[in-house]
């Protein structure tokens, strides 16, 4: 199936990274209020087609692999924007709006022209809960992914001694994006932990057992462990700044590559999908 | 009767500081001396008066400069009591377009010791302000006030003239601002209490911090100025333990070898948690080994990386500046149309033609019930008509010959102007009007309605 409203919502999300990247190279600034917008109109465009096809499955739509990507996309976008005016960081979006525009070109390019109907055994109350609470946590991996990219750039410039002027004075303290990257994981972290509780219960009531060896739920364990690693590291070991940054986006690459490994190669019960 | 805008003064690039010193105004003496000023200077129209430490200058208006700046020196002499020979040479004076120009060029901070620095614009507003209290001021000193406002904001938006850091010891705090979010929970310590490091201390203490360290080999001068800026002293031998709380170390100590290097700073750091650490190095022979550069979490900037930074930003400023002078420059042209406009003042004629426009307009909106009329019946109404409007105009017209004078001359023809709408063209003036006159937001329109006349 194809909607009026995920063309519209690519071509402003890319109207948005080109803003946000122009913001972070013109030395001027003061083009982030459009690309905040841009962004905006963007996550609206990008709901109505959610809700055109959520409408059409009968639940959200995740019921392929371009769907999730797209469902994904969208998270990411509205998690960006609530970072960015929370915590005035534009520089954050230069970070995850290519992640927002790949990943919805990628799911515009793979949409299934045919109607979707997700399969009976997926249609069930703890799909949204189990699927968005796992999207959010990723997003907000991502996010700190990306606050960790910011926080490594700011650094390694201020240990050249080449901050004085140019974007240096646009980036938020280090200290700051330190604490937000420690922020988003410990979240991040929580919903992770529930997604797999309510994915464990959805499970057991589906498939009468809380575990099945599936490779999305290996691969699952083992970033959850990681991430538990991470914040372990920091609580006990005091592991933080430039240490706790590259840390934050190893594991984070471990995570995109388990999600585009277990839904391209190993697809599994997951269904091609998170579903 | 025209008048003429003009500066006289100096400033730091034709004074010496010698000089300076003993014509500034303290910021009380301003209003008393601006209204002794009237009767030293009967022939200035309107003033205001800027004194900083760079600059004294006098911004006025009158009909004639030459005679106006005369006694303007004498009044500088006799204010201040000192003899005109010493500041005379010093002095310098632009008129007219020249005057606006360097106006707003002061007021944008390129004309500054240091270009750029954000003082002046708040120098140039209490001179607005105090002048404004000594009721000196006029219509076109308000008006060029105003505008050299918004000049300057423009300048301070669109360029980049006041970025970057253009001392030492605020590169410095640029810097921990950089690293650290918040200044107040942090605590710095200096280690030895050199002057730079004492300014640089100042500022942040300024910015919030509260916990703050002095260490120095002569514990007295450490005591004074821990007692001074609220902070703690400690003696030379005893600092080494206080080091793990330090999140901010300037050193500033007279030493042969580095006082610190990367065995002091190591396991300290583990005792931080790896908190980050800012080391200032402001001592030369350098009180920091370079090697603790490279540790986690430790950022160190010694004199020289901090001198460039303020190399740097100091040209990017002058860069900027150019910039700068292209908008005074148009932001110039644009002020010095309006004020050559008013000096222009064809204003009894003007509102005699706008009354008869006005007229003639009545009698065609009621063109048809006067054609009712009998002939002489509609030449009573026209003379009566004529006669009312006359009787307006007679009054407006003495009163304008009457006053040849400044505040009464070009200002009153204003006035009159705005007040019979004769400024408007008649469609306009049947609109409301806005009046922005005398309100701070005139920058914004400049005045396009005065060419439609």
């Amino acid at each position: 199936m194809s909607t009026l409203w995920l063309a519209p919502a690519l071509v402003l999300y890319v109207l948005a990274l080109s803003l946000f990247v122009a913001d972070m190279v013109q030395r001027q600034g003061g083009l982030n209020r459009y690309a905040l917008l841009a962004l905006g109109a963007g996550a609206i465009s990008h709901t109505m087609d959610l809700i055109a096809r959520g409408l059409e499955a009968g639940n959200i739509p995740v019921g392929n692999f371009a769907q999730s990507l797209s469902f994904l996309a969208w998270i990411i976008a509205l998690a960006s924007i609530v970072m960015i005016a929370r915590f005035k960081m534009p520089a954050i979006g230069a970070f995850t709006t290519p992640v927002i525009v790949v990943a919805l070109g990628a799911a515009y390019v793979m949409m299934p022209n045919e109607a979707h109907k997700l399969p009976s055994t997926l249609r069930s109350a703890w799909l949204p809960i189990h699927v968005t609470l796992a999207f959010f946590g990723e997003a907000l991996f991502m996010l700190a992914a990306s606050v960790s990219l910011v926080y490594l750039v700011h650094e390694s410039r201020l240990k050249a001694k080449r901050s004085l002027g140019m974007i240096g004075g646009k980036l938020p303290s280090l200290e700051k994006l330190d604490r937000i990257n420690y922020r988003l994981l410990g979240w991040g972290f929580v919903l992770l932990s529930l997604a797999m509780v309510t994915g464990a219960i959805w499970a057991a009531n589906a498939w009468g057992r809380f575990w099945s060896w599936e490779p999305i739920e290996c691969w699952t364990l083992v970033t959850w462990l990681l991430y538990a690693g991470l914040l372990e590291s920091r609580l006990a070991a005091g592991w933080r700044g430039r240490r706790a940054a590259t840390l934050t986006i190893a594991v984070f690459t471990v995570l995109v590559g388990s999600y585009l490994g277990v839904n391209l190669v190993y697809p599994g019960k997951h269904g091609g999908s998170f579903g | 009767m025209t008048f003429e805008l003009f500066i006289l003064g100096l400033n730091h690039q034709s004074a010496p500081i010698e000089v300076r010193e003993r014509l500034a105004f303290a910021e009380t003496d301003v209003v008393p001396s601006l209204s002794q000023l009237k009767q030293i200077a009967p022939s200035v129209a309107e003033v205001a008066l800027l004194s900083t430490c760079n600059r004294v200058e006098l911004v006025a208006v009158a009909p004639d400069p030459a005679q106006a700046a005369q006694e303007l020196r004498e009044f500088l002499a006799l204010d201040r009591r000192v003899a005109a020979n010493i500041f005379e040479s010093a002095l310098y004076q632009f008129e007219g377009r020249e005057a606006v120009r360097h106006l707003f060029r002061v007021g944008a901070s390129l004309d500054s010791m240091v270009l750029g620095e954000p003082q002046i614009l708040g120098q140039l507003k209490l001179a607005y302000t105090q002048a404004v209290r000594a009721e000196t001021l006029g219509m076109i000193l308000h008006r060029t006030f105003h505008r050299a406002f918004a000049v300057a904001k423009r300048v301070r938006k669109s360029t980049l003239i006041g970025h970057g850091a253009v001392s030492v010891s605020s590169a410095a705090v640029g810097l921990a601002r950089e690293i650290f979010d918040s200044l107040k929970d942090k605590t710095v310590m200096l280690l030895g209490a050199g002057q730079m490091a004492e300014l640089t201390a100042r500022q942040l203490v300024k910015l919030g911090v509260q916990s703050l360290l002095i260490v120095n080999r002569t514990f007295e001068r450490a005591a004074t100025l821990a007692r001074e800026l609220g902070g703690t002293a400690v003696t030379f031998d005893n600092y080494k333990p206080y080091l793990k709380i330090a999140d901010v170390l300037i050193g500033s100590v007279a030493t042969a070898r580095p006082l610190l290097g990367t065995e002091d700073i190591e396991p300290i750091l583990r005792e931080r948690r790896y908190r980050p650490m800012f080391l200032i190095d402001l001592g030369v022979p350098r009180n920091f080994h370079e090697r603790l550069s490279s540790l986690e979490n430790v950022y160190l900037y010694d004199i020289d990386d901090l001198g460039t930074a303020v190399t740097n930003s100091r040209a990017e400023r002058a860069r900027e500046a150019e910039k700068a002078e292209v908008f005074v420059a148009e932001e110039v042209e644009g002020f010095w149309r309006w004020l050559s406009g008013l000096e222009l003042v064809p204003t009894i004629k003007d509102i005699r033609s706008h009354m008869d426009r006005l007229r003639d307009l009545e009698f065609k909106r009621h063109r048809a019930w006067l054609a009712a009329l009998q002939p002489d019946e509609r030449e009573h109404i026209e003379s009566l008509t004529r006669g009312i409007a006359n009787k307006i105009l007679h009054q407006v017209t003495t009163e304008l010959r009457r006053s040849g004078g400044f505040v009464d001359g070009v200002y009153a023809a204003e006035i009159a102007r705005r007040l019979l709408g004769s400024h408007l063209t008649i469609e306009q003036g049947e609109r409301d009007d806005s009046g922005d006159f005398f309100e701070e937001d005139v920058e914004r329109r400049p005045l396009k309605r005065r060419g439609r006349r």
